[in-house]
């Protein structure tokens, strides 16, 4: 187990930022702490990085306590916080030899580090440029290579993705996993649940400081009773059809808002066949067809009751 | 590695446009608005012996000449060194810039001059007054011939010296006392590189100190590392004010250079100090601590008589445990015991008093250093 941490507490004053939290991180896998803002994603890392202290609880990495000063731990971690952490008067090359100096000790060795992460984020043409004279979706890709030149084992991003246009937000998608198909651990918190089902393994949904549900994105879904999500373009439904509508098998929940029908069901086969007959049968008109399945953001709002980006 | 974190550092330090203005320029621009503003106030009240020439009449004119030769301030100082030559060579030498004016005749003598200035209002006023005297005492000796033998001609010339010389070659002590707060202010300016390197490496401080915390670097290391890049870039800039003020408008520090460079580096480190210290200890957001740093800093050069040089000998004298612990005072005053004591005492009390604030300040912000991780960030 790469990460392993038991019953964390964290308080500030009376507020309860982490409410004996449990996580386990397996080696090799892309683990996504998923939760709204305010939650307790950061502090949590704050506390695995033993940056901030807690009240109670035990965090373990590769197997040995966390500590500030196991700096035989530190130098196999790799972290990308939220804010981008570089220095403005140095160019990309340099903040990025930099950051890899405060690990490494010889210096062609950060010479080739330092040319591997930049080619790693794609940053080859902008290398003599200044932190200011970049786009924010640049600027974030200079943030990952700071945090991973010196190859860590473990590493930790914190909302990398935050503020960042799509293109980037892909590069950079696809050099997490890159990073772990090379051997990293990766720890990715957001509130971007298509980020984490996208990108992770095995997924913590963690609201007001506890973990409410874990295991890979199929496992989550499998937890909660929507089965399939059918939206319909319907322009006018008389009370009574969608009365009629509830009464369906495996169907649980029926709304119509601003000309779309909105029908949820169970598991179960031919739920969308039943429903556009019954359109049919009733002779309601409707337009497109869509059929989803859950989202993280079903589970979510299934467990707590609220929608993940409240 | 060492090596290269200090280098990289230090980089940043002379890359960051703002701190370079303030840290080098500012000094240097201030240091020339005294220079502006006092250099009139110098030539005032010094006084040196003015390069004449006197264009003789023949015999008559020897009295006049012995006139001239006599005069002297009441230091001492001669007023005239005066060339004897024909009125041609005369307005060659006015001409070329040898001499401040030139004299002819005595009997009615005129004066020649070049320009209008302190130097020629000094010798129009001499000539004036002896123009007067001369027509007092043919007055008197025509009403009275015995007058020479009452004695009445030397009462009549009987006066005070207009000019007054400062005793020895040194600039007025008043007008140093800006440049050494000037010197001295900028050694404590070294408190805003203090902070920049706390703020940079501690993780509730900034983004930065978050990743250089969570790296395999002891923070220790990484904090004298970047401490002493600071040094060096600010040091470096008391050295280029020192070279401006010294060569380019020549104020005059005396002649322990060695022991002023001295002084200089123990304020640099007590001014990374004491930004540190405030910036480890003060407990608000960075633009608190920035503004705490400069009341601190100014309220100290007030206190040196950098805006007022009174203000200086006012806490001296009702306030003395002010002086003692203020650094800026320390050091103006240090450097100000070079330039008036023959021996150290003062100096070698004022630089260990600031040494000892140095180190307070420098083991405090370690202490704070030293925590490794934060109630909140």
């Amino acid at each position: 187990m790469v990460v392993k941490v038991d019953g964390l507490v964290k308080r500030y004053d009376k507020l309860v930022a982490l409410d004996y939290l449990d996580l386990q991180v397996e080696e090799g896998e892309i683990f996504g702490l998923l939760g709204p803002n305010g939650s307790g994603k950061t502090t949590a890392i704050n506390c695995i990085l033993s940056l901030l202290k807690y009240d109670k609880g035990n965090i373990e990495i590769f197997g040995k306590p966390m500590g500030p000063n196991a700096y035989h731990i530190k130098k196999d971690i790799g972290i990308i916080m939220q804010n981008v952490a570089v220095f403005d008067e140095l160019t990309v090359y340099e903040n990025i030899s930099y950051f890899c100096s405060l690990y490494i000790k010889d210096r062609e060795e950060v010479k080739r580090l330092t040319q591997e992460a930049i080619e790693f984020v794609s940053l080859e043409e902008f290398k003599k440029f200044y932190p200011k004279k970049l786009s924010g979706g640049l600027l974030r890709r200079l943030n990952i290579a700071c945090g991973i030149v010196h190859k860590p084992k473990l590493i930790i991003l914190d909302e990398p993705t935050v503020a960042v246009d799509p293109q980037s937000r892909n590069k950079i998608l696809e050099g997490i996993k890159k990073l772990n198909e090379e051997g990293a651990t990766i720890i990715y918190t957001s509130h971007y649940m298509e980020e984490v089902e996208q990108i992770c393994s095995n997924i913590a949904i963690i609201d007001k400081g506890r973990v409410i549900a874990q295991g890979t994105k199929d496992d989550l879904k499998a937890m909660i009773s929507i089965g399939e999500k059918i939206s319909m373009e319907v322009f006018r439904i008389e009370e009574e059809a969608l009365e009629e509508l509830r009464r369906l098998p495996n169907i649980y929940s029926v709304e119509h808002r601003e000309n779309l029908l909105e029908i949820k069901s169970k598991k179960g086969k031919n739920n969308l066949v039943s429903v556009l007959e019954f359109m049919q049968r009733m002779n309601i008109n409707f337009g497109k067809v869509i059929t989803e399945v859950p989202t993280l953001n079903d589970v979510f709002l299934e467990i707590t009751g609220k929608e993940l980006r409240d | 590695m060492s090596i290269q974190l200090y280098i990289t550092r230090l980089k940043c330090l002379v890359r960051n446009k703002e701190a370079m203005f303030w840290c080098y320029l500012f000094p240097i621009l201030l240091a020339s608005c005294f220079f502006f503003a006092f250099n009139n106030l110098w030539k005032i009240e010094y006084f040196d012996t003015l390069p004449i020439a006197y264009v003789s009449e023949g015999e008559e004119s020897e009295s006049f000449e012995q006139v001239l030769e006599a005069a002297e301030t009441s230091e001492g100082v001669k007023m005239f060194d005066i060339a004897y030559c024909d009125e041609v060579v005369a307005k060659q030498l006015l001409e070329k810039g040898d001499i401040e004016a030139y004299i002819v005749g005595s009997t009615k003598p005129e004066l020649y001059v070049k320009g209008s200035g302190l130097n020629e209002t000094i010798i129009k006023s001499y000539l004036d007054t002896y123009r007067q005297m001369s027509v007092t005492v043919t007055t008197i000796l025509k009403s009275n011939p015995n007058a020479i033998e009452e004695g009445l001609i030397d009462d009549v010339m009987q006066h005070d010296t207009y000019i007054e010389a400062v005793k020895d070659d040194k600039k007025p002590a008043e007008l140093l006392v800006y440049f050494y707060a000037l010197l001295a202010f900028s050694c404590i300016f070294a408190a805003n590189w203090g902070l920049d390197e706390v703020v940079n490496i501690q993780a509730n401080l900034s983004g930065r100190g978050a990743r250089v915390s969570v790296s395999s670097i002891p923070k220790m290391k990484l904090f004298l590392c970047n401490i002493l890049a600071a040094f060096t870039a600010h040091f470096g800039s008391l050295i280029l004010l020192f070279f401006y003020m010294y060569f380019i408008i020549k104020v005059d520090f005396g002649n322990n250079l060695l022991y002023l460079f001295a002084v200089c580096m123990v304020g640099s480190f007590a001014g990374l100090g004491m930004g540190a210290f405030i910036g480890v200890w003060v407990k608000k957001k960075a633009e608190v601590k920035e503004a705490i740093l400069t009341i601190a800093t100014l309220g100290g050069a007030f206190l040196s008589g950098m805006m007022m040089p009174d203000i200086k000998y006012m806490v001296a004298t009702k306030f003395p445990l002010l002086s003692y612990i203020n650094p800026v005072n320390l050091l103006t005053d240090s450097m100000y015991s070079l330039y008036y004591y023959d021996t150290y005492e003062r100096y070698y009390t004022n630089t260990l008093l600031l040494g000892v604030i140095a180190i307070i300040f420098g083991i405090l912000a370690i202490v704070g250093i030293r925590r490794k991780n934060y109630a909140s960030i």
